[in-house]
């Protein structure tokens, strides 16, 4: 059982967590390419390694999270509200999504 | 056959049976006693049985090999419990204890007769034959799982059991209560750490407690220490079985009043892992006759239980194990026949005997007559939590063994025996230290290394110069292995998955070493480069039952779910709800609100509070449709899609003030739709000022429906219903049967004019009961689910999950007014926006009738053209009290939409029906007279 | 296509049949055969040859397990195209083909799957004689209970469709679930009690390492070379086509490449920059200790997540949905075996004492409309046969002939063609999302 450290909440077990979805993603809802939106729909990086996604807090403060995570090895290495800049400082264009 | 001789001896001075405290029980209904304290083999080892098993495949008689919780030779079924460790398991009182795996009996098994056909049952076996003739293998299979191990699975009609769990976190966790594991505890303890011991056994010590005097001295010693520490709790009876991410632990307590096993879970500072080892078998023709075990199952009968393992002994020994075996024997009373020193290079040939070892061939031919052969040539280290947390064990050829890696998280230790060798103070002393670093690094301490214990050079003794068996659970022989190579199954899975070597009930910890060793030759490798296979979790096996616990699963029901129970309404599960689907009539049910009025109660409706000055961007956000222009005191029916244009909600929003609206859900959906709030303020859209509340248990939800519901609810309310005062679509706020701050709107899921109200929840019954009492005159009758749907569905209105499903998208619901593809955002937009510029591809949601007026096709009907090109199908159908005729929605391709399109109906029985698409939805007021009324 | 020119250059070297009678058969396995090898005592021979790395193969597999293995063997056997190479990172059938729970169904929901995975089973059936290795398939039944009224509306609509594609396939209520496995609860009592069941008569489990090796076997005595051990570490391009890969046993020339990964499907993917809609979680499973047999079929609950057979060793072997987050890690989770457990309660409340003895878990690529990724990508000769979820295994046969079909012709085969990786750009997702969230 992994442990999420919850920055409003303190460490919890990853069972109160939901995970939702790799970060980063670009929505444009106005552009007219298929390809484009479904892009953002469907295509996940999905690596081996380190990833940048969010979390939702269903069974606790009910926050969105933002968190880099490693998926080999399931070890979080930061953990901040959903849309803060990385832990690089490095903004995610303002989108959590 | 004669009695058998009791091998019990005199009181030892590390014995755990209370003499005092005689136990009676039965083995196969043969009465029989023993002490408290007794496992169940260690009883009847002393009423002189023998053979406690009959093997997996061969079914040869078995006996004791280890005497501990992995004897692969002693499951046994006790009362209607398969498969107890019999080496482990202590006696109670009137235990009903059978042999398993035996065909009439133990003494006389008729499969044994495996044994003779056992040259051509070689590994992979079954792969090579039944293949022809094919209709034949369905047959021998059958045969084939009448072999199947094991004891009997309880009957069914007995309940779960009484299993519970609990939370705990320690700071230190040290799984093994031997000498070193019990220094590290006391250690950790002392620096005022919260410290759990927890031991596989029913008393702490480890291999001091059959290791004499001196040794019991120690442990004398270290249980004061023990016991001075209120912050230590030992758990015994008790096996750590499995370490998971972020030293999330699994302890199962197996004993206790309160339940059949325990499971723990613990989040844990730093895991001490202290398992000692596991005493390897000896490879040779004969190794497992009933008579030969290994030097600690020796040790461990004669100390702990004042059992005689047998009379005149044979003792190989390659290091003080075995030694120490033999002076235990001898001061036992039993004779020794021949001590065999494997340090010398000197070893065994073969173990004779038929269903019980006879005598011992040595290397040089002599066979020298005895009744017990104690081995003593190895150990292997039980790595199995280390690997759970990314340990891959090396070899170390000096000492025989595998060792721990580097590559244990600084979260995780070992200490003992598992690490290294050494005198008892040893142990003590490096058991000390680790626990003082544990307690260090459990509180922030950067890690500091612990000096490792010494290994000492032990000989690499795997097997002898015959073939035995390697894996007695699942009568696998060392040939096997050789077997699998010569075939190509030359990697140590491969070689394990083809044999099924290291599958069975003491999952490889004691056969895995020697299985590589061979594996190792055969294939002309060293051990080091055959490689290690990873031991998977759980490391002792656990219970459904306490893996399970006791089920908590929640139920949801209204304030007024009692008063539907006493007046016998069917239930219906709904999800997490439980409501009412009707009370005896549906077709009843639904008339009546057409002719009069109904009332229904529509609690799980999912309710959300929304306030703040940009809910009204929210909604446009979420819903389809446009919110911008919704006046304080109406209502709007929203469809929500996915990002993918599907439907995945739909409900009725009402405005209550300037900054103030009450949104509904469907009830299975209540908890998504939040969520999706909560992530597009948090994430899209942090400016936004909304405040999301859910409400749907804040508020009892009665929907009155009928002719009749006017003057109903007018009889309780401080409201104006008048048509010209509250329209359709609109919401108002008021007092209901006294009560204030009820919600009523004026909505008709059903078609007739109707009434919503939510009430504070805990006037739900209150409003119920009063509506139905003052409404007597006017007809007023509860009607459930099931006339709902029937109503809704003579409506033509759609239910989002089954007129839909998880690909539907709006314009194919029917739904496409609802979309308005010129606001500038909201969910699924482009998809939308591309599936209208598709008109009339996809396909649609119709209302269907049958030719056959009577003929209802049940739902899920499959649409076809021509014999099964499917072209839709069923997704709603009743037969409608009010029209006196089947009705039904369906989804049918583009094409065959269109009003009048005839359509073929398969039906579940493969008969065919016809049907006609119709011009409208609803099948009953269309213009909306009733509705508007 | 542009793919038909990789194909033109393979050499043709002959019809299937004509290729069989020229290699020298393997060792056949019979009663007979068991039998004279036991009187003489003499040894079987190896069932899968080693060989060195060669600079250059006709197609390059990567990937040893049944999707792998069943395409090689399927480009040797029905097309003669056995300069082939069968690359896996580790040992062959240890990925998702040796950590599955073995089960094989036709009872999909979309006409599509219905039509695919109908033929695996067919192909199954006859496996066995095809490859000369009893892959133990028993045909014992399956049940997918229905608890909830949706549920239920869902294995009716399977139902339908199943019985319009020539499937044995019918929704049966609680008691006539209670006779076939009179274990099962079917009371009232539970949480979510059983209102009735898919009964798929066809269905049932199979020996998962007898596919995987007896699949390896007759490719490898039709010339197709097994590298276990073999990683690949990148893959080599020239203008916009595929010209081999590189291992770490050295490189090779090949103007086809598979990938027929699970789990890593995406990284190795990645090599050629081909983007794939997939999200790799862990699926586990665990098995119990050996009890007699009782239970006579497959039992799938939807609605609770879990499954359960028992094999004919006696042991329950259980699975349950893939885990809640992506992930790429195998070491299982204690949450899973509780809520397994709990839920197999449920269902089978009196074999609370029954033991689990192991648990691990598998990698699966799961795509957005649970349906897998087949045929060609932007990248001339990259073939793909992944995305496969939880439901690879059942469709292992089926995979390596239609992809063996796409190799040796150049010709997307028609009972493929709904998988093809364009349709989530095209915005035609197969309609299998609406089945179940557990498909097994």
């Amino acid at each position: 059982m992994i442990l999420i450290d919850c920055p409003y909440c303190g460490p919890r077990n990853s069972t109160e967590f939901r995970h939702a979805g790799e970060a980063g993603k670009k929505r444009d809802v106005t552009t007219n390419d298929p390809a484009v939106w479904r892009r953002y729909l469907y295509q996940q990086d999905n690596p081996l390694g380190w990833v940048r996604e969010n979390w939702f807090h269903t069974a606790g403060c009910r926050q969105f999270l933002c968190a880099e995570r490693n998926t080999q090895t399931n070890e979080f290495r930061w953990v901040a509200p959903a849309g803060s800049p990385g832990p690089d400082g490095a903004s995610d264009n303002g989108s959590a999504r | 056959m004669s009695k058998p001789v009791s091998s019990r001896i005199n009181s030892q001075s590390g014995e755990v049976i209370d003499r005092t405290k005689p136990i009676n029980f039965t083995w196969n209904g043969q009465p029989l006693t023993a002490y408290e304290g007794d496992t169940i083999v260690s009883a009847l080892m002393a009423s002189g049985v023998q053979v406690i098993s009959r093997s997996f495949k061969y079914h040869r008689p078995r006996g004791v090999l280890s005497a501990s919780y992995v004897d692969p030779n002693c499951s046994v079924t006790v009362s209607d419990e398969p498969n107890v460790r019999g080496a482990h398991r202590r006696l109670r009182e009137g235990d009903d204890v059978r042999a398993q795996n035996a065909w009439p009996s133990l003494k006389l098994d008729v499969r044994a007769v495996n044994q003779l056909v056992g040259r051509f049952l070689g590994p992979g076996f079954y792969y090579k034959t039944f293949i022809k003739p094919q209709f034949l293998w369905p047959s021998y299979q059958k045969v084939l799982s009448r072999f199947a191990p094991g004891g009997s699975p309880p009957a069914p009609g007995g309940g779960h059991g009484n299993f519970d769990k609990r939370y705990t976190h320690p700071d230190v966790l040290v799984a093994g209560a031997g000498p070193a594991g019990i220094a590290a505890a006391i250690e950790a303890a002392r620096a005022g750490v919260k410290v759990m011991l927890v031991e596989e056994e029913y008393e702490i010590g480890g291999h001091l407690r059959y290791g004499g005097p001196e040794a019991l001295a120690a442990l004398a010693a270290l249980r004061a220490e023990v016991n001075s520490y209120h912050n230590i709790e030992v758990l015994t009876d008790s096996v750590v079985t499995g370490r998971y991410d972020d030293n999330w632990v699994a302890v199962v307590q197996r004993s206790g009043v309160w339940s059949h096993e325990r499971l723990i879970k613990a989040r844990v500072g730093t895991l001490v892992v202290a398992p000692g080892l596991i005493e390897r078998p000896y490879v040779f023709a004969g190794n497992d006759l009933p008579g030969v075990m290994l030097s600690t199952a020796a040790m461990r009968l004669l100390e702990l239980h004042a059992v005689r393992p047998g009379t005149r002994a044979v003792i190989l020994t390659a290091n003080t194990s075995g030694d120490e075996a033999v002076e235990r024997l001898r001061s036992a009373g039993v004779e020794i026949a021949l001590v065999i020193d494997a340090r010398t290079g000197v070893t065994l040939r073969r173990a004779i005997g038929r269903g019980r070892l006879k005598a011992v061939e040595c290397a040089d031919g002599t066979k020298i007559p005895a009744d017990l052969l104690i081995t003593a040539t190895g150990w292997t280290a039980p790595t199995s939590l280390l690997n759970m947390a990314g340990d891959r064990p090396i070899w170390d050829p000096v000492a025989a063994r595998f060792f721990p890696s580097e590559l244990i998280p600084p979260s995780v230790m070992a200490t003992g025996g598992i690490v290294g060798d050494g005198t008892i103070d040893q142990l003590i002393k490096h058991g000390r230290a680790v626990g003082a670093e544990a307690a260090a690094r459990a509180t922030g301490a950067t890690p500091t290394p612990v000096p490792p214990l010494t290994r000492e050079a032990h000989p690499a003794l795997f097997h002898g110069p015959t073939t035995g068996f390697l894996d007695f659970s699942e009568d696998v022989k060392s040939k096997d292995i050789m077997a699998a190579v010569k075939e190509g199954y030359d990697s140590a899975e491969l070689a394990k998955r083809f044999t099924t070597s290291g599958m069975g009930t003491s999952q490889g910890k004691l056969e895995n070493v020697n299985a590589m060793a061979i594996l190792a030759e055969a294939t002309g490798r060293d051990l080091e480069s055959t490689g290690t296979t990873i031991w998977r979790p759980p490391y002792a096996p656990i219970s459904l039952g306490a893996l399970a616990g006791r089920a908590f699963d929640p139920v949801r029901i209204s304030p007024m779910q009692p008063w539907h129970v006493e007046h016998g309404a069917v239930p219906l599960i709904a999800g997490q709800w439980i409501r009412p689907e009707h009370y005896g009539d549906p077709s009843a049910e639904a008339q009546n609100v057409r002719t009069h009025v109904g009332i229904i109660d529509v609690t799980p409706l999912g309710k959300i509070d929304l306030q703040g000055p940009d809910v009204v961007k929210l909604l446009n956000l979420v819903y389809t449709n446009n919110w911008d222009n919704l006046q304080i005191g109406s209502v709007r029916y929203g469809v929500m899609c996915a990002e993918d244009g599907v439907v995945m909600d739909d409900g009725v929003t009402a405005r209550l003030g300037t900054n103030h609206y009450l949104m509904t859900t469907t009830s299975s959906g209540a908890a998504t739709v939040w969520e999706t709030l909560e992530m597009w303020l948090q994430t899209s859209h942090p400016d936004w000022s909304v405040n999301v509340t859910p409400v749907t248990t804040a508020m009892a939800s009665i929907n009155i429906a009928g002719p009749n519901s006017r003057e109903l609810l007018g009889r309780l309310t401080d409201i104006d219903l008048s048509p010209e005062a509250f329209g359709y679509m609109k919401v108002r706020t008021g007092s209901i049967a006294g009560v204030p701050d009820c919600v009523v709107w004026r909505i008709g899921f059903t078609g007739e004019l109707s009434y919503e109200i939510h009430v504070p929840a805990s006037f739900g019954l209150h409003v119920w009961e009063t509506l139905l009492s003052v409404g007597a005159d006017l007809g007023v009758s509860p009607f459930g689910v099931e006339a709902q749907r029937i109503l809704r569905l003579e409506k033509g209105h759609l239910i989002v999950g089954q007129d839909t499903d998880g690909l539907t998208k709006a314009y194919e619901a029917g739904l496409g007014p609802l979309v308005k593809l010129g606001k500038d955002d909201f969910s699924g937009l482009p998809e939308l926006r591309w599936q209208e510029s598709l008109a009339g591809a996809h396909s649609q949601l119709v209302a269907i009738e049958t030719t056959d007026p009577q003929l209802v096709p049940p739902e899920a009907s499959q649409l076809v053209v021509g014999m099964a090109e499917i072209v839709g199908r069923i997704t709603s159908s009743r037969m409608s009290p009010t029209l006196k005729r089947s009705i039904a929605l369906a989804r049918v391709s583009g094409e065959l939409s269109v009003p009048g399109s005839r359509l073929t109906i398969v039906l579940p029985n493969g008969s065919r029906a016809e049907a006609v698409v119709r011009e409208n939805l609803s099948f009953i007021d269309p213009e909306g007279v009733r509705l508007h009324g | 296509m542009s793919h038909a020119e990789s194909v033109a250059s393979i050499k043709e070297p002959g019809g299937a049949q004509a290729r069989r009678r020229r290699s020298r058969g393997p060792a056949r396995y019979s009663a007979l055969d068991i039998f004279r090898r036991g009187v003489t005592n003499s040894d079987w021979p190896r069932s899968f040859r080693q060989h060195d790395l060669a600079k250059s193969y006709d197609v390059v597999i990567i990937g040893a397990g049944v999707h792998g293995l069943a395409c090689a063997y399927y480009l040797a056997a029905n097309h003669g195209i056995t300069n082939v190479a069968v690359l896996d990172k580790s040992y062959m059938g240890g990925g998702g083909s040796g950590r599955n729970t073995a089960i094989i169904r036709s009872n999909y929901l979309t006409p599509e799957g219905v039509r695919f995975y109908d033929r695996s089973v067919v192909l199954y059936q006859n496996l066995a004689a095809d490859l000369n290795y009893n892959v133990m398939f028993s045909q014992r039944g399956h049940l997918t209970l229905a608890h909830t009224d949706a549920s239920l509306r869902t294995m009716n609509w399977r139902a339908e469709v199943n019985k319009l594609q020539g499937i044995n396939s019918s929704v049966i209520d609680a008691a006539e679930v209670g006779r076939i496995v009179k274990y099962l609860d079917v009371s009232d009592r539970p949480r979510y009690p059983i209102l009735g069941a898919l009964y798929h008569p066809p269905g049932g489990i199979i020996r998962h390492d007898a596919v995987n090796w007896g699949y390896a076997r007759a490719a490898d005595h039709l010339g197709v070379q097994i590298h276990q051990q073999t990683e690949v570490l990148g893959i080599e391009t020239a203008g916009g086509k595929v010209t081999g890969v590189r291992t770490n046993r050295g490189a090779i020339s090949a103007p086809i490449v598979v990938n027929c990964t699970a789990g890593w499907a995406t990284t190795i993917s990645d090599m050629v920059d081909v983007k794939m809609p997939l999200i790799t979680h862990p699926l586990q499973a665990a098995v119990t200790e050996p009890v007699k047999v009782f239970l006579p079929t497959v039992i799938v609950s939807g609605s609770l997540h879990v499954y359960v057979s028992q094999t004919d060793r006696g042991e329950l072997v259980f699975g349950a949905s893939v885990d809640p987050y992506p992930s790429y890690s195998m070491r299982g989770s204690l949450e899973f075996t509780e809520s397994v457990a709990s839920h197999i309660l449920e269902l089978i409340p009196s074999i609370g004492s029954l033991k689990v003895l192991r648990q691990w878990a598998g990698l699966c690529d799961m795509t957005p409309d649970y349906s897998p990724i087949m045929g060609v990508t932007p990248v001339d000769g990259f073939l793909v046969d992944v995305g496969w979820g939880t439901y690879g295994f059942k469709a292992g046969p089926v995979s390596g002939e239609a992809m063996a079909a796409l190799i040796a012709t150049g010709r997307v085969p028609e009972i493929i063609s709904a998988f093809d990786l364009a349709r989530f750009a095209d915005g035609r997702l197969v309609g299998e999302k609406g089945a179940a969230s557990v498909g097994h």
